[in-house]
């Protein structure tokens, strides 16, 4: 039973992962503009972009052109950047470290963020306190992580210029690690002046991702915590002289936690798919930074790299939720 | 007062009002007294107001009730007069709750053995071995087959009758003096309500711990009470020794219940419900007695 | 328990009012600007002027009389410039959202009510559109359809129309096992007869409110797009441009990027109060 229900969720994200494909593909090739004459100097022949249409496989027809390159994707090559003139994969891996990691510690920030402002909540439901958090979290999670890197960029970049405003890293660090993940490997090989650099970095766009995530947690996680502590375990532990802060902790937490799961996963897409623009903001060198410099130079084949990769991304995220949703509900274990 | 210093009644409840914040009254100078090793039944029919006394004592009353007159002592120890924090305290140390819901009253989310041991290893100071030895000696007694592997289960693989044996075994795990039984077996299959009530019967005589046991089942009354407390709109109508009670009941509520229960009621008769116009009658009372409180209040 | 239940909602109708208004005003305002722009602008908008390029605003020292919230590297007027701005933020908003609406919710009632293969196929194109990262989806959608206001609303309603499907869908799909959708049918409605008169009206209060949060959401489209240098041409007045240009100047202006971004702060928090507020307003099970 299972393994079927499994083996229908693979065969439909296989089918939206090739739907993606398809709409990625049409989408790229009508675009107007011819990118070959634009890589070329002025004074180039007819001859001098036929030669280069053909090595981009320009010349063949749409559907063959699909053909070849999803043959191609299906075998890891996914073309050469047309403006960088280096295999898109080995771009996009090259840049995919530095998303992860933002979009990692933004995840960390907004489950603690919002788990602590939750529990806060449910600890003093019926006061104030509770209406005012409620309050502030609807208008935290209105505004987007846009606007909320703009905001951080002038409080921390000029009002109180503590933290550093464009970059990944201090140029003066060296780094000569064999991954692109500076945090990581930084703390694996003990470099904590990578480490602190690149945290110091991340900070504020990993805010601004997780700000309107950690309030629809906060709203979300507190209402169900306010109903498992209705339940008559919670009402005996409380007779067995546990503090209502530790019961909230100890035996409602993790029942309340689970149906939030299932929202954080879906929010974590939306969390990386906000990467794009707030990498911008900040000059961060990752995946969504390049992916609009892409756009702007009409660079088709790193386009289609980067979306089919944050699509692939998002799928595969939905699937480890599910997945981590039924490990984590011992009923649907042992069930 | 002496007296009740050297041998102090388990429970005391002196006076008890409980009132929804607008001022209606839903217990009323409720007024009852168990000595160690004592059970007593409070029984009515629902909205009485007996699961009330049980949560009023224990401190787990809804958000929206408050106890507005009297006083609670657990052992001669006034509750009403502690912090929240050390009432919550001394309850937990001296009472302990068999609740009236077993699919509820137990965590899904987590194993078994722990629900039981925790509060013994993080409220009463016990060494985690000894908890896990009392724990599974309470499952072996209350007659749960591989104790070792139920401590490991999660509540969705156990029976109704099973949990609330754990429930029985969890409450008796610290010793306490007092435990409130909050209508353990309404929500049981009526073969398991019998064992289940034994089973509460035998370990509080083993143990000599005194028992409130809220039930609206006159059933009940008789195979484990010694005292009965009977209450109808949250006033208590009659309190007497359980063989009084149904040999010589004074108060015309109390005949009346018993002649609603089927094996109670003469059989000559057939098996009446509690009559309209005593209900009435009853009511016009405490309307009565709700104005004279307010008036004397003013 | 009944004295509780009926404070409540006259506590509720208050606080509601507040919240309504509140944004109405504000929305009211910016409206306001966008049509007297030219009236009521100080200065033209595109208007250059290195002589008076990045002044402070007014409250501070070194501004220059009449130009109340300073002027950015060109020395152009920041309030002129939001002034115009508003015109486009909130032409896109209106539009785009309306755009949004109308494709998102018709197919979402259609895979709702009709059921069987249009829902199949409804909803794997949603599936496909939610796997993208809209903010991408958006800037390709504008590199592939070129520059201009035409682009920016129609990519807007081509990545959007997912959120109105989903929620109108799955109400729809409630509305429809309701008797009342039965007793209409056996009174011999036909079957689209129905979906309007009995179905759309229930539904409406959900999309009136995502019609508010889609025009705050329109709103911080077009800016970004502005922002990255793909809505219009970079000179005219938008808000997302003059944000651009503030968080490259950052440290020399930066009042240029604080003023347009309290106004798209405060536009769309309106929207959204307002949509909820709508929503609670007109729901007929809420109130």
């Amino acid at each position: 039973m299972l393994l079927k229900t499994t083996l229908i969720r693979l065969l439909t994200t296989a089918v939206t992962l090739f739907g993606v494909a398809v709409v990625v593909f049409v989408l790229v090739r009508v675009a107007p503009g011819n990118p070959i004459a634009m890589m070329l100097p002025p004074g180039a022949t007819e001859a001098d972009i036929a030669a280069l249409e053909a090595l981009y496989g320009f010349d063949k027809s749409l559907p063959e052109q699909f053909v070849i390159w999803l043959g191609g994707v299906l075998q890891g090559d996914f073309g050469t950047s047309i403006t960088l003139r280096r295999p898109v994969d080995e771009l996009v891996l090259s840049r995919l470290p530095a998303t992860l990691e933002l979009s990692i510690m933004a995840l960390v920030i907004a489950v603690a963020l919002g788990t602590a402002i939750a529990v806060i909540g449910a600890r003093r439901r019926g006061t104030a306190t509770e209406v005012g958090l409620d309050l502030s979290s609807g208008a935290v999670l209105s505004v987007p992580d846009f606007l909320w890197g703009l905001v951080f960029v002038l409080l921390f970049g000029v009002l109180w210029p503590v933290l550093s405003i464009s970059g990944r890293i201090d140029p003066q660090i060296e780094v000569d690690f064999t991954s692109n993940f500076y945090t990581f490997e930084g703390l694996l090989r003990g470099r904590l002046d990578v480490v602190q650099s690149t945290l110091s970095h991340m900070l504020m766009p990993a805010l601004a991702l997780a700000l309107p995530l950690a309030a629809m947690i906060a709203q979300l996680l507190k209402q169900n915590l306010k109903e498992v502590l209705l339940q008559d375990y919670t009402t005996l532990a409380r007779v067995r002289g546990f503090s209502e802060t530790s019961v909230i902790l100890r035996e409602a937490l993790r029942n309340a936690l689970l149906p939030t799961l299932t929202l954080v996963g879906v929010q974590f897409t939306f969390l990386i798919g906000g990467t794009v623009i707030v990498e911008r903001i900040f000059s961060y060198e990752g995946l969504g930074n390049m992916a609009i410099d892409a756009v702007i130079n009409r660079d088709l084949p790193l386009i289609q790299g980067i979306v089919l990769l944050f699509a692939a991304l998002f799928i595969v995220i939905n699937l480890l939720v599910d997945l981590s949703y039924t490990l984590l509900n011992p009923r649907l274990r042992h069930g | 007062m002496t007296g009740s210093q050297t041998h102090p009644n388990t429970l005391d409840v002196m006076q008890l009002n409980i009132a929804l914040p607008n001022g209606h009254r839903l217990l009323r100078d409720v007024s009852l007294s168990l000595r160690p090793g004592e059970v007593r039944v409070l029984v009515g029919e629902s909205g009485a107001g007996k699961s009330m006394i049980g949560k009023a004592v224990l401190g787990i009353l809804p958000q929206n009730l408050k106890v507005t007159e009297g006083e609670i002592l657990l052992e001669g120890q006034h509750l009403n007069a502690m912090t929240p924090w050390t009432r919550r305290k001394t309850v937990a140390q001296s009472a302990a709750l068999i609740p009236q819901d077993p699919l509820t009253a137990l965590n899904p989310a987590r194993r078994i053995g722990p629900q039981i041991t925790d509060p013994l290893v993080r409220i009463h100071g016990w060494s985690r071995t000894k908890a896990r030895e009392t724990a599974l000696a309470l499952l072996d007694r209350v007659h749960i087959r591989d104790p070792k592997r139920v401590m490991e289960s999660y509540p969705h693989e156990l029976s109704g009758g099973m949990r609330q044996r754990v429930l029985i075994a969890a409450a008796f795990a610290p010793s306490p003096r007092l435990i409130v039984a909050d209508e353990p077996t309404t929500a049981l299959d009526v073969t398991v309500q019998k064992q289940i009530l034994r089973l509460i019967r035998e370990l509080q005589q083993e143990t000599a711990t005194a028992v409130l046991f809220v039930t609206h089942d006159m059933g009940v009354v008789a195979k484990v009470s010694q005292q009965v407390t009977v209450l109808f709109a949250g006033k208590v109508m009659e309190d007497a020794p359980t063989e009084r009670i149904f040999t010589d009941p004074r108060h015309p509520y109390t005949r009346a219940l018993i002649a609603a229960t089927p094996s109670y009621a003469d059989l000559d008769r057939p098996f009446s419900p509690v009559p309209q116009a005593l209900i009435a009658e009853l009511q016009d009372d405490i309307v009565r007695d709700d104005a004279r409180h307010q008036g004397g209040a003013r | 328990m009944a004295d509780i239940t009926a404070a409540a909602p006259r506590r509720r109708a208050r606080r509601l009012n507040l919240r309504l208004w509140l944004p109405l005003l504000w929305l009211g305002t910016v409206a306001l600007a966008a049509l007297f722009a030219p009236l009521v602008a100080p200065h033209d908008p595109l208007m250059q002027d290195l002589m008076l390029e990045r002044l402070p605003p007014s409250f501070m020292a070194g501004s220059e009389p009449g130009y109340w919230l300073g002027t950015d590297s060109l020395g152009r007027d920041v309030l002129s410039r939001m002034i115009h701005g508003a015109r486009i933020a909130l032409f896109v908003s209106v539009i785009a959202a309306a755009t949004t609406c109308l494709f998102g919710s018709a197919l979402g009632l259609v895979a709702g009510f009709f059921g069987g293969w249009w829902d199949r196929v409804i909803s794997r194109l949603v599936d496909i559109w939610m796997a993208f990262p809209p903010v991408l989806f958006a800037v390709l959608l504008v590199a592939v359809m070129g520059t201009g206001l035409t682009s920016v609303i129609a990519a807007i309603a081509l990545i959007d129309w997912t959120r109105f499907a989903r929620v109108i869908r799955a109400e729809t799909m409630v509305q429809a096992r309701m008797d009342y959708v039965d007793s209409a049918r056996i009174g011999g409605a036909r079957r689209l007869a129905t979906l309007i008169s009995e179905i759309l009206p229930n539904v409406l209060p959900s999309i009136i409110a995502l019609l508010m949060l889609e025009m705050g959401i329109a709103v911080i489209v077009e800016a970004i797009l502005s922002f990255v240098n793909l809505s219009i041409s970079s000179d005219d007045p938008t808000w997302g441009s003059m944000i651009a240009e503030g968080r490259n100047a950052i440290h020399f202006a930066w009042w240029v990027l604080l003023f347009p971004l309290i106004a798209l702060f405060l536009t769309v928090l309106s929207f959204s109060t307002l949509g909820e507020g709508l929503k609670q307003r007109f729901d007929p099970v809420l109130q």
